[in-house]
């Protein structure tokens, strides 16, 4: 791999002296990846990426972009793109100008401009818009122009904070693709902001997913959803049945209400207490194994939901795949559970957190 | 709230009453200075423009005038530089103390005017400031600032700061993001100041009558000294001029509020 | 951040320098000025010292009587006297004539000065005046500020009133009050109605009828000061009309009566009663009313318990605008008014242009700005810190 496009090396922020919104933070960005800061609101996402854009300064730390440390260099002198949540369009110049702006104060040529606004405005198919303002068009339009304005003075890195935020759900996924196509086309460096997990898996090429001013899980999407380093990110990324549970031996665990769980808790040592973690859609229903009565049926279309009582646990949740001719659980009745040893995760009971 | 038919028609009397009162002594005066005699009876014998001629054709009206438009354009190009300035560095900056400085850059609209051309009489005339355009300019500026810095403020209020941090990232130093992206936003709002700034100055009066040298009469203090003169009907003509002045200003700026909430909503 | 705030202090900086330079520092020099007692240090500098060790009773050593002849003389002869002499008369009737008198016979006075001045002045015989002097050393002197009460030092030390005759500014302050809170409460019973008729209006005809009440908030004080003046001349058209209308058989005079100033002034203020009202009227949602009577309340109820108390803030806003201005003002009743309508803000210029007494302009301001503080203070409190007061005048 070559040289990281930027480094955080040691980076901490907190507002009032005491309480830390971002504490020490390494990360390394590869150039022409696209990384997605994910994380609950609080988590020190944001405020990483203002950081990085020079809208916050680090309290202590140093962050570097292309080899060269930026904290004293203002946020117009580090030449980094940027989409805002609420697109941030100048709402007195048309979508033409609000393009020309980056290049204009850079003192590109006129002639230059012209060329240049086309060729966004195809980029982001809104070819033929570059005369309306940017009231009047759509709230994915105007993403797109933001879009567009971000990438026309070919910054090698762009930042997105929660850029689709504001759209409903159906605008939300063709422009996740869309943005997928530029990075793809432009291979430029994308680090995005978001708290949607679905659209951090679906976008990635990885994630880091933040939590009380840490990096909790750095890596790929499938790497932190399979695998997840602690509880947190495995409660965080994906449902799960969380368990609490003392390790028995080194192939059983413990529950609380006295059932036996078969899995391998590797670097755990008997009579430990950890935290068992155990994805709905891994919990098999069988013709026999450990019996749970169901409290309630959701039905989902490709899937249902059941809720189970399990373990002394009220709220242990299942799914099962739709399929032909085979009926419903109902209400009162009860199902029997294959969990597989693989399926239960294990985590240490106490979470990474300061 | 849904108030009796009765008292739904007291109250549009009143009301009626109170806005006639509150109009019929300009109607009055727009109407007694198109009268062709001296006499000031109502309704008017005639229409004659006689009065208004009078004024145009004397010298001391005419001074009056200049010296007026001059220090009320002077007054409002230094207020709205400065009270713009303020106003968008109190929005910007982020610390403490903030109510305070809007209080203290805003304390002379509350301040009597008496106390303040007194005090300004005082501290002037130790520096030679009074009787000179430059000291009455200076004055006027400090009166009329507070509604520069009132009136800006509020429409940045209505500015989103997230288009500093864009016009950042895209490359804009905080001078040019200034003068391209918050001024343009902003403009009614300071257009709607600088009115009021040159409203004020051309109807200030006390402090006029403290700080301005012998030779320089402004309008008001021109009216001022007729009237107890002599009541001449060419006091009614000049006015019923300041009158439709205040009238014109008072249009300008009700167009710059309606464009400003209509931007605030879009 | 720290260029932002470098930025934002850059932008601040020229406008709070001016408001400093020419308003903050004027202002508080004007007060200082109330309690500032220079005039007899600056002219009788070697008197002062010489009357610095003296204790007061019986007369000064003759070094004093030296000094003040000395020091008159030559005041007199550079022309600097006139501020003193004014200063100690101020305090004390008839100082004047006794300086300029001892000023002008300086050159014949000798040795045993304290000799030659008694018998030039049987006053300079008197412990009382040399007191007198002795106390107006500066550099402060309450002198003014207790005149502007009507009060004076005792001789005695302490404090009592002036003479009944030379009383005048209690008066004056009492009278100022009343006016202003007459004004007040006029405008607040005017402007409610038309703010609450305006609020109700639908749509066209509410605009209209608020251009109506900003039209004359946007005309200058002196112009409709000078309309009122001429319509209530002698000659002038309110007389002509009530004549036409019976109500009186002869002209009557207005003009500078206590009518004509309450008259005027309510007319000038009222817009601003009515705007602040206005806004808060505007914004009183339909929604409290409909749940008041929804609650079983009926329309006077509605009225006492739900929409008086809401528009209050608007209320106090307007009240306090108004005083506030009318505490102040000049240009209405010195147009309008008569001599004994005259407020406190008359008698600073008056301090000011005719008489040249800095001192009691100076004291004047001081209580003014007092009286504006409090209606601003009370209004906050009032409204819980609601209130915003701007307008102008």
């Amino acid at each position: 791999m070559s040289a990281p496009i930027v480094r955080f090396r040691g980076v901490s922020k907190s507002y009032d002296g005491r309480t830390p919104v971002v504490a020490g933070l390494d990360l390394d960005i590869a150039r022409g990846e696209f990384l997605t800061l994910l994380g609950p609101s609080g988590s020190g996402k944001t405020t990483t990426l203002m950081m990085l854009a020079g809208f916050e300064d680090p309290s202590s730390g140093s962050i570097e972009l292309e080899g060269k440390r930026i904290d004293t260099v203002p946020p117009h002198k580090r030449g980094i793109g940027v989409v805002f949540q609420n697109y941030a369009l100048f709402p007195h110049m048309t979508v033409a100008r609000n393009l020309a702006f980056p290049l204009s104060v850079r003192g590109t040529s006129r002639a230059e401009i012209t060329t240049r606004i086309a060729k966004a405005l195809e980029m982001v198919r809104l070819s033929g818009f570059g005369d309306r303002r940017p009231q009047q068009l759509s709230g994915g339009q105007q993403q797109r122009v933001a879009l567009a304005r971000a990438l026309i003075f070919s910054p090698s890195l762009v930042l997105m904070d929660e850029p689709l935020g504001a759209l409903d759900k159906q605008l939300r996924e063709e422009l996740q693709l869309e943005i997928r196509r530029i990075h793809a086309t432009l291979g430029v460096t994308i680090v995005y902001v978001t708290h949607d997990q679905s659209e951090a898996l679906t976008m990635s090429d990885r994630i880091a997913v933040f939590e009380g001013g840490r990096i909790q899980q750095l890596g790929s999407a499938d790497a932190i959803y399979e695998r997840p380093a602690n509880a947190f990110v495995a409660g965080f990324i994906g449902e799960n049945n969380r368990m609490e549970a003392v390790v028995a031996d080194s192939t059983t665990l413990r529950l609380s209400d006295g059932t036996m769980l078969a899995t391998a808790p590797h670097g755990f040592s008997a009579g430990e207490r950890v935290i068992a973690c155990i994805r709905p859609e891994k919990v098999h229903l069988a013709e026999a194994g450990q019996r749970a009565p169901v409290t309630e049926v959701v039905y989902l279309g490709d899937h249902c939901r059941l809720r189970l009582s399990y373990a002394g646990l009220p709220d242990f949740f299942a799914k099962r795949p739709s399929l032909d001719g085979v009926a419903l659980p109902q209400v009162g009745e009860a199902v029997f559970l294959a969990i597989p040893p693989t399926a239960v995760m294990v985590f240490r009971a106490t979470p990474h957190r300061e | 709230m849904r108030e009796g038919p009765v008292a739904r028609r007291l109250l549009r009397l009143v009301t009626a009453l109170v806005l006639a009162f509150l109009l019929a002594p300009m109607v009055a005066v727009i109407l007694l200075s198109f009268s062709p005699t001296e006499l000031l009876a109502l309704p008017p014998r005639g229409f004659s423009l006689r009065w208004y001629g009078e004024l145009l054709d004397s010298a001391r009206w005419m001074l009056a005038m200049k010296n007026s438009f001059v220090v009320a354009g002077a007054t409002t190009v230094v207020a709205t530089l400065l009270g713009t300035a303020a106003a968008v560095g109190l929005q910007l900056g982020r610390f403490r103390g903030k109510a305070v400085l809007v209080t203290i850059l805003t304390l002379p609209m509350v301040t009597p005017y008496i106390v303040t051309a007194a005090a300004m009489f005082f501290a002037y005339s130790l520096v030679g400031l009074t009787g000179s355009l430059p000291g009455l300019v200076l004055a006027h500026t400090v009166v009329a600032v507070p509604f520069v810095v009132v009136s800006v403020l509020a429409t940045l209020q209505t500015f989103d700061a997230t288009l500093l941090r864009a016009a950042a990232s895209l490359g804009a130093s905080p001078a040019t993001a200034l003068i391209r992206i918050v001024v343009p936003n902003i403009w009614p709002g300071i257009a709607a100041g600088a009115i009021f700034a040159f409203a004020t100055s051309l109807d200030e009066f006390v402090i006029t009558l403290f700080m301005a040298g012998p030779g320089q009469f402004t309008l008001p203090r021109q009216m001022y000294a007729s009237v107890r003169e002599f009541l001449s009907p060419t006091i009614l003509a000049a006015a019923t001029m300041l009158f439709l002045c205040s009238l014109l200003f008072l249009l300008v700026s009700e167009a710059l509020r309606v464009r400003a909430e209509r931007r605030g909503r879009a | 951040m720290r260029r932002t705030n470098w930025l934002a202090a850059l932008l601040i900086a020229p406008l709070m320098l001016l408001i400093l330079g020419s308003f903050l520092l004027p202002v508080g020099f004007a007060l200082f000025t109330a309690v500032a007692d220079r005039e007899v240090a600056a002219t009788l500098p070697r008197t002062r010292a010489a009357l610095a060790a003296w204790d007061g009773v019986g007369l000064p050593p003759e070094p004093a009587f030296a000094a003040m002849a000395q020091e008159l003389g030559q005041a007199l002869e550079d022309r600097r006297i006139g501020d003193m002499a004014q200063r100690l008369n101020f305090e004390r009737t008839g100082m004047r004539g006794l300086l300029l008198r001892t000023a002008r016979a300086a050159g014949r006075l000798e040795a045993p000065y304290a000799a030659s001045m008694v018998a030039l002045d049987a006053r300079w015989g008197e412990g009382d005046t040399w007191l007198l002097v002795q106390r107006a050393g500066g550099p402060v002197t309450p002198l003014y500020l207790l005149r502007a009460m009507d009060l004076q030092r005792a001789p005695g030390g302490g404090v009592q009133a002036v003479a009944a005759e030379e009383a005048l500014y209690r008066q004056l302050f009492w009278r100022t009050l009343g006016i202003s809170l007459a004004v007040t409460a006029l405008c607040v019973l005017l402007a409610y109605p038309v703010a609450y008729t305006i609020a109700k209006l639908s749509a066209p005809w509410s605009a209209v009828a608020l251009m109506l009440v900003l039209i004359p908030f946007w005309s200058s004080v002196l112009v409709r000061s000078t309309a009122w003046f001429v319509l209530l001349q002698r000659e002038g058209p309110v007389n002509q009309a009530m004549m036409a209308l019976g109500l009186i058989d002869a002209p009557v005079q207005v003009v500078g009566t206590r009518i004509a100033v309450v008259v005027a002034l309510v007319h000038v203020l009222l817009p601003f009663a009515v705007l602040p009202m206005h806004s808060v009227m505007k914004r009183l949602d339909g929604i409290y009313l409909r749940a008041a009577a929804s609650l079983g309340a009926n329309g006077v109820q509605r009225f006492l318990r739900v929409y008086l108390p809401m528009s209050m803030p608007g209320v106090l806003a307007g009240a306090a605008m108004v005083f506030l201005l009318a505490v102040g003002m000049y240009t209405a009743p010195a147009l309008v008014g008569g001599d004994r309508d005259q407020m406190v803000a008359w008698f600073i210029a008056y301090f000011m242009n005719r008489e040249v007494n800095w001192g009691m302009a100076a004291a004047l301001s001081a209580y003014l700005l007092a009286m504006t503080g409090a209606a601003i203070g009370l209004a906050r409190v009032l409204t819980g810190g609601v209130a915003t007061i701007g307008g102008r005048a």
